[in-house]
């Protein structure tokens, strides 16, 4: 059985996250880590657009600050989300590009690298689909999205799933349409997307959500996960990186 | 500013915003929730494009021409709907 570094789950401000997403793959394309699976939370909560999107198009400034959330931009294009302190669980894998696993197409690699979270929604007694390009669904509704980039040698799958939603918090900052917000559009845009509590109808906990991640990837990697952490060069370069996602020069840039 | 918004369908949203000035693009810039291998492409587009002519047909070639010739990988979205959106927003 292959044996994936597991770095277990940690909070921290979303300039960290992505400094850690971009050392993990800078460190496994530089073949100086093993492929990696690694959860994260977010604190405070915050506003990820992808590569390829403009802050005027996606986010309703004046509600991020009155909520104290961080704006953030991805290496990795697809659509902006909220990642919510109090909402979800984030994961991201991290595997070298030329990994025998990994497909050169890339829905096949989205479809590969999004079986853990179908297999850990199953535990959870939840039965979720693959939803191409890069979604995970169930009854239709989104549950989870998926962004990935190839750089450094490597490939870096993260995506969310939702454990809680607060769609005046969601809706208030994400501009889903121009329409003034009102409450029969939260409706609307509500019914698109669907959360793990809503779903099993009980406040389930996020130490039980974890570990059917942890179960439900082991499964769908066919691989143990061994408990690790960041190595002394991974930190280095999480330092590096982090002042990038930090500028206004970077989170601005479209 | 002219612009231009296209749901591509099963597929991801794309914006053009665009400038002309004495006939040729003199400012563009592309956005969207698609997906786009190696992503530092998109800029090295819009860098090609700026200062051409503002002519549809133009545009396509130009378009077509460079991803093919950079072997682009992409999800979502697809050269001509680059192209489409463009164009679309030069009509705006």
């Amino acid at each position: 059985m292959d044996r994936i570094r597991f770095l277990n789950l940690k909070v921290n401000d979303a300039y960290t996250n992505m400094g850690v997403d971009e050392a993990l793959a800078k460190g496994v394309g530089e073949l100086r880590a093993p492929p990696t699976l690694r959860f994260y939370m977010w604190m405070p909560s915050a506003v990820t657009l992808g590569y390829f999107q403009s802050v005027e198009d996606e986010v309703n400034l004046d509600a991020l600050k009155s909520f104290d959330f961080n704006l953030n931009r991805r290496i990795s294009g697809g659509g902006a989300v909220l990642n919510s302190a109090t909402g979800e669980i984030t994961y991201s894998i991290v595997m070298r590009e030329n990994d025998p696993r990994i497909s050169k197409d890339p829905v096949e690699s989205y479809h590969y690298l999004c079986q853990g979270i179908v297999e850990a929604l199953g535990i959870l007694g939840i039965k979720a689909d693959f939803k191409p390009i890069n979604d995970i669904v169930v009854a239709g509704k989104k549950i989870s999205g998926n962004a990935q980039i190839r750089r450094y040698g490597a490939v870096l799958h993260h995506g969310t799933l939702l454990v809680d939603f607060d769609a005046r918090q969601m809706f208030g900052v994400l501009k889903i349409s121009k329409e003034k917000l009102s409450d029969k559009m939260i409706q609307q845009a509500e019914d698109r997307v669907t959360t793990i509590r809503r779903l099993l109808g009980r406040p389930i906990g996020f130490p039980e959500v974890r570990d059917a991640l942890e179960a439900g990837y082991s499964k769908a990697l066919d691989a143990e996960l061994m408990r690790g952490e960041l190595t002394p060069a991974e930190q280095g370069y999480v330092a590096e990186f982090r002042k990038r996602y930090a500028s206004p020069e970077w989170i601005y840039r479209r | 500013m002219k612009r231009f918004e296209y749901k591509v369908p099963g597929g991801k949203l794309v914006r053009a915003k665009l400038e002309i000035e004495g006939g040729a693009i003199s400012f563009i810039q592309l956005t969207g929730d698609f997906f786009m291998l190696p992503e530092t492409h998109l800029e090295e587009l819009e860098a090609k494009l700026t200062g051409s002519p503002a002519d549809p047909s133009a545009i396509e070639g130009t378009v077509a021409g460079f991803f093919a010739a950079r072997g682009t990988t992409m999800a979502g979205v697809s050269p001509a709907d680059f192209a489409y959106v463009i164009v679309q927003a030069l009509r705006a």
